[in-house]
């Protein structure tokens, strides 16, 4: 520890602490433009000037990387640190005077108006003052030095090399991060680079709370874009925790738990639109998927709830188009079910917070739950046109040369036996409901069926629709098949029901048909194990035979018919029963 | 082989630039024709200095110079001087009209008063030959060192001379040295400093190209000194003469085994690269310097950590420049009670006492002999210019004299008695810097002069830092417009401010010290820029856009009959008269260029 005399208190840091830091610790302000804790001083605004005495030497040192020594003496406020500050002030504010932190800054230094007009003048909000945050948060912290400076003298600049699009550039935007007067922007490179998210729609850092009402709410860590993941670099994050609950080495673990009964409620996704390239989907700007405009119907969402253009502007029409891959020979034949009435939502929303124009392209309309029709009924009176016809192609078009590009859509309205083609600035898809992906690994981990769609099927569709024939696993929601939200909730909750009664009972009632394996004349084959269409047969290391688990056992009997030493028999039901059987049946 | 006569053929850049490789085939071809071949050498050698008069050659051992010299001159020299030894009067140096020619080199007065250390070489060694070094001494203030002296011993001997870095700081080399060696650290460099970017300046270029194991020898004793193993010289690309010459020698040093392992059978081994630098003024500055070598943009960074405890790759690093490192051997090799004895104050105490040693000065500008002069610190400027640079040219006054590159300062001619030291210098605002020395006469305007300085600094900055890319700029704006006549006095004090604060805030030395000419012009010819302000005159008339050109009529019509020169010469089409009568020009039109001025025979255009 040393001391030092910063303005005529004592203050006692670390040595080798900064002159700015020390001061800071003593509760005295020091003006900078270009210092940052996230990398080495930089020195380069020269407005943290201090004036420091040592011995009978006084000299004029920049404080954000000048050291503390024993016995130091700091004036921070002389009348020659004062001259000089406002003099550099008056430099940097003649040729940036609309930046808001070059304006603040000047007004808390006391500088009205430069004497000197620069002939390098940057009237833009948003010019570069060349800090040099950007290139050393590159450089030092992310490691990937991208960005540098260009030029020399007046004409310094920070460029890209070569002007061009960076292949070291992880896109991590911390250089805009850091940027005091958002000279830089992240431009979205989804198109060329994929979706960062499935509803990627500005953006975010590595580290992030997925949505305001995420629960629980804590931050999470994107592995793909976070720098300490990729290149090593970085971890400005931990610094800055002070519960130091950032951890980059926890990983997915797995973890097992013993239950009697699973509800599987693995859900839905919606289909790639992309596939479908008629609508233009992450080819033209404004068209979203239903999911996305519902996010950025959202409060919390990117546009805090304004429906907006890419450019910023308000639509001025809006198209909605249903039945997107479904009710669509080429892709799926069902209906989606819920798109109809959350279509209805956003027309109800387009025009409740824009004067857009609204146009639904649907096929039927579908509004059969309680108080829908209603609700449709409503919505025509609101003036919402309604086409009835399915759409062929979204194509870009130009009213006047220069203007702003529409999208075009062309339809057919069947209703009065036309193709129209009808003018909007965005258009919303209702994309099909479709069984996760990986619907059929579910199907097989669970012994469960599934239907010609692939969503899982339920046990009768009538009179049991929440269990399958796996007794034990139950399914509901969208996993079953597409439902809304009542329906879901209306389902799950039946299946709740089903598994409680069955808890409440404390004991299971079985079908008494099984298979069993007789261990003395068991080989250990394990053909049967893989026959099982209920994984009820297992292998037994120690005893080297196969054995079947009674409450998994259906007695179907695939095993008993496919076992070669005839080792499985099945209960009540062994070939000597049934001669006998067939005996007493012939002797009558 | 022994042989009668030696021709020495300058091969400095300015020589070569006159043709003088050229020459030295001539004489070869010449002497063979003769069948001279065997009984006269042609020998090229380092810079003589005197590159006003280039090409030069000097006649060994009788030592006759030669200047000025052309292809076609060469059969009539060797006819003369070779065959019938009569030594050619009309190719030697004449010091002033009417006056006799001086045949030797010696008496010439440009050479008499200089003092050869750092380049007591040149001009007698062909420098691509480590032999030739070696036969006038070279290496054995290197032997000494490692056989007979301890690198404590070395540093003492260092420390007492007093000797102060060359390139413009005068930072006390053994001061220096000292403090690196006491920094804890294995790996450790050494630097030569060869960036030399003043305009005009060619101190260093000329001791690398006529001496360059000198330097490498000085770099050799200080790395023992200091206990490092590995030296770089950062040089620039723009010196392909020297560049080769280096090479050449650090290839022939590493020959004879004077860079590598086990030198002169001791422990001691070192090595030098060669950096080439591109050409950036601020890669003089040694942190930029640094950056450069280890691959990063030239830029320089605080130094409250000094370089010699975290320089180059953040080892402890010592940068000397090309001139200091000459230095170093001479004073091993000769004691330091010898050198103290050149040079002024007292330095056995106070390191930064006194000035000790020679200094290499460029003398530039409106002096009779330009060139490149070693000369004892603590002769006076006058000295310099008068007896040396042989005076004003053309018997005008002289105005000021104006010493350390582009970043030194204005010293007026009221204090030419002003001895060469580096504290007398730094006191009237000048520096001794790398050793520029530019004489302005009573044409040259200051501000016009400041205006250039400043706008090679400013130029060259590099713009990491507000005070110096943004008030320089500035400054260049402000001294714009007083030239063009757009100046007020509130102008004045404005730029005496923003100087003062580019002084005290910047980075580097680069804009802690590119105001000084502007800070001494201002110091002491205030009185020239207030003329500029108010009246909107430059009494130099240098500052063409405050200049009104008028034709004398009388003068016109009657001395030169109406010529039509200037009317013809004038891009403007702002001069009128018919032939053979006065011409008058229109004030409305003209742009100031001056070239009616430039054509008139009969001086009828005035200037006011």
């Amino acid at each position: 520890m040393v001391t030092v005399n910063i303005d005529g208190k004592n203050v006692e840091v670390l040595e080798e602490t900064s002159i700015l830091k020390a001061a800071e610790s003593a509760g005295i302000w020091i003006p900078t433009l270009c210092y940052s804790e996230l990398f080495e001083p930089y020195g380069v605004c020269r407005l943290c000037t201090v004036e420091v005495i040592r011995g009978k030497r006084s000299r004029l040192v920049t404080s954000c990387n000048y050291p503390v020594r024993e016995g130091l003496t700091v004036l921070t406020n002389s009348d020659k640190v004062k001259w000089i500050r406002k003099l550099i002030m008056e430099l940097t504010y003649s040729r940036w005077p609309n930046v808001p932190v070059v304006k603040d800054m000047a007004a808390a230094l006391g500088v009205s108006e430069p004497r000197f007009k620069s002939l390098e003048q940057d009237l833009a909000p948003d010019a570069c003052i060349l800090c040099g945050n950007c290139v050393n948060i590159c450089r030092d912290v992310v490691k990937a030095s991208v960005l540098s400076f260009e030029g020399i003298g007046i004409g310094r600049k920070v460029v890209l090399p070569y002007n061009e699009q960076s292949e070291t550039c992880i896109v991590c935007g911390a250089c805009a991060q850091v940027c005091p007067t958002g000279h830089i922007k992240i431009k979205s490179l989804e198109k060329e680079r994929g979706a960062l998210q499935d509803w990627y729609l500005g953006p975010k850092t590595a580290i992030n709370i997925p949505t305001l009402q995420a629960v629980p709410r804590v931050p999470i860590i994107d592995e793909k874009s976070c720098i300490k993941m990729q290149t090593g670099g970085c971890g400005v994050c931990s610094t800055y925790c002070e519960p130091e609950a950032i951890n980059y080495e926890a990983k997915d673990e797995e973890i097992e738990i013993e239950v009697g009964q699973i509800l599987i409620t693995t859900g839905y996704q919606t289909i790639d639109l992309k596939q479908m390239s008629q609508y233009g989907y992450g080819r033209l700007d404004d068209v979203y998927s239903s999911l996305e405009f519902e996010h950025m119907l959202n409060s919390t969402g990117p546009t805090g709830g304004t429906i907006l253009c890419k450019d910023g502007s308000e639509p001025r029409a809006v198209g909605i188009v249903h039945c997107i891959g479904s009710r669509d020979e080429n892709f799926h034949k069902y209906c989606s079910r819920v798109c109809c009435m959350y279509a209805l939502k956003f027309a109800h929303l387009v025009k409740d917070r824009t004067p857009a124009e609204v146009y639904q392209f649907y096929i039927d309309m579908r509004a059969f739950g309680k108080g829908y029709e209603e609700f449709y009924k409503r919505l025509l009176d609101e003036g919402v046109n309604m086409i009835r016809g399915k759409v062929a192609e979204i194509s870009e078009g130009y009213l006047n040369n220069g203007d702003k590009p529409y999208l075009n859509i062309k339809c057919e309205d069947t209703l009065i036996g036309k193709f129209r083609e009808i003018p909007v600035d965005m258009v919303i898809l209702c994309p099909a409901i479709e069984p996760q992906f990986d619907a059929s690994n579910i199907k097989k981990i669970f012994s469960i069926s599934q239907s010609p769609d692939k969503f899982f099927l339920e046990r009768h569709p009538k009179l049991d629709p929440v269990s399958t024939m796996t007794d034990g696993v139950f399914i509901a929601g969208c996993a079953q098949g597409p439902k809304d939200i009542p329906d879901s909730v209306a389902q799950a909750s039946a299946a709740a029901a089903r598994i409680l009664s069955l808890i409440s009972l404390g004991e299971v009632a079985v079908d008494p048909i099984k298979a069993e394996v007789m261990d003395e004349y068991c080989s250990g084959c394990r053909m049967c194990n893989s026959l099982c269409p209920y994984s009820a047969i297992s292998f037994q290391e120690e005893k080297k035979i196969s054995y079947i688990n009674d409450m998994l056992c259906k007695g179907c009997g695939t095993c008993v018919s496919a076992c070669p030493a005839s080792a499985i028999i099945g209960k009540g039901f062994t070939d000597k029963q049934i001669l006998a059987e067939l005996e007493g049946i012939l002797s009558v | 082989m022994a042989y009668r006569t030696y021709l020495m053929v300058c091969a400095g850049t300015g020589c070569v630039a006159n043709q003088s490789m050229k020459i030295k085939e001539a004489f070869e071809k010449e002497l063979e024709k003769r069948k001279l071949q065997n009984e006269v050498s042609v020998v090229t050698t380092g810079c003589n200095g005197f590159c006003g008069v280039g090409p030069i050659m000097v006649v060994q051992p009788d030592g006759i110079f030669y200047q000025l010299l052309k292809v076609s001159d060469i059969p009539l020299l060797v006819e003369e001087h070779l065959i019938k030894g009569r030594p050619v009067k009309k190719f030697m140096y004449i010091p002033g009209e009417k006056e006799p020619p001086i045949p030797k080199m010696r008496d010439i007065d440009f050479f008499k008063k200089q003092m050869l250390i750092a380049l007591r070489n040149r001009g007698l060694i062909d420098p691509e030959k480590i032999e030739e070094y070696i036969a006038r001494g070279g290496y054995s203030a290197l032997a000494k060192a490692l056989t007979e002296m301890t690198p404590d011993g070395v540093l003492d001997e260092i420390k007492k001379s007093g000797l102060r870095g060359r390139g413009g700081g005068g930072f006390p080399t053994g001061v220096k040295w000292e403090t690196m060696r006491k920094v804890p650290g294995d790996k450790r460099y050494v630097i030569c400093n060869a960036d030399e970017g003043d305009p005009g300046a060619f101190m260093d270029r000329s001791i690398i190209e006529s001496d360059p194991h000198a330097v490498i020898e000085g770099m050799l004793i200080g790395a023992y000194a200091m206990g490092s193993s590995d030296g770089y010289v950062y040089i620039r690309n723009e010196y392909p003469i020297a560049l080769e010459r280096l090479k050449k020698a650090t290839g022939q040093a590493r020959e004879f085994g004077l860079l590598g392992e086990n030198i002169f059978g001791t422990d001691f081994k070192f090595d030098i690269k060669i950096t080439r630098g591109a050409g950036a003024f601020v890669c003089g500055e040694s942190t930029a310097l640094m950056a450069s070598i280890e691959g990063r943009p030239g830029e320089p960074r605080a130094k409250y950590i000094h370089t010699v405890e975290k320089g180059l790759y953040d080892s402890p690093t010592c940068l000397n420049n090309v001139e200091t490192w000459a230095n170093v051997p001479q004073i091993i090799l000769k004691g330091a009670k010898w050198f103290t004895s050149i040079g002024t104050g007292d330095v056995t105490h106070d390191p930064w006492g006194g000035s000790k040693g020679t200094k290499v000065f460029s003398l530039t500008g409106k002096v009779v002999n330009t060139g490149l002069v070693e000369v004892p610190m603590g002769i006076t400027l006058k000295e310099i210019i008068f007896d040396i640079g042989g005076g004003i040219k053309d018997g005008k006054r002289i105005k000021t004299v104006q010493t350390g590159g582009p970043s030194g300062g204005f010293i007026p001619e009221s204090m030419l008695d002003l001895p060469v030291d580096y504290d007398e210098l730094t006191k009237v605002g000048s520096m001794m810097g790398s050793g520029g020395m530019i004489v302005a006469d009573e044409d040259n305007c200051v501000v016009d002069m400041a205006k250039y300085f400043l706008t090679f600094t400013q130029e060259e900055s590099c713009g990491k830092c507000t005070p110096c890319r943004e008030g320089t700029k500035r400054m260049l704006d402000i001294l714009e417009n007083i030239t063009v006549g757009k100046g007020t006095e509130e102008d004045l004090e404005l730029l005496e401010e923003l100087s003062n604060m580019v002084v005290e805030s910047s980075l580097c030395a680069l804009g802690g010290s590119a105001p000084n000419p502007v800070l001494t012009s201002l110091k002491y010819f205030r009185d020239e820029y207030l003329v500029h302000v108010r009246d909107k005159k430059c009494p130099a008339h240098a500052c063409r856009q405050l200049n009104v050109y008028t034709i004398e009529e009388e003068k016109c019509a009657t001395v030169g009959h109406g010529c039509d020169m200037c009317k013809k010469s004038c891009p403007d089409y702002a001069i009128m008269g018919e032939p053979k009568k006065a011409h008058y020009i229109d004030q409305m039109k003209c742009h100031k260029c001056g070239a009616c001025f430039d054509v008139c025979n009969f001086k009828a255009i005035k200037i006011e």
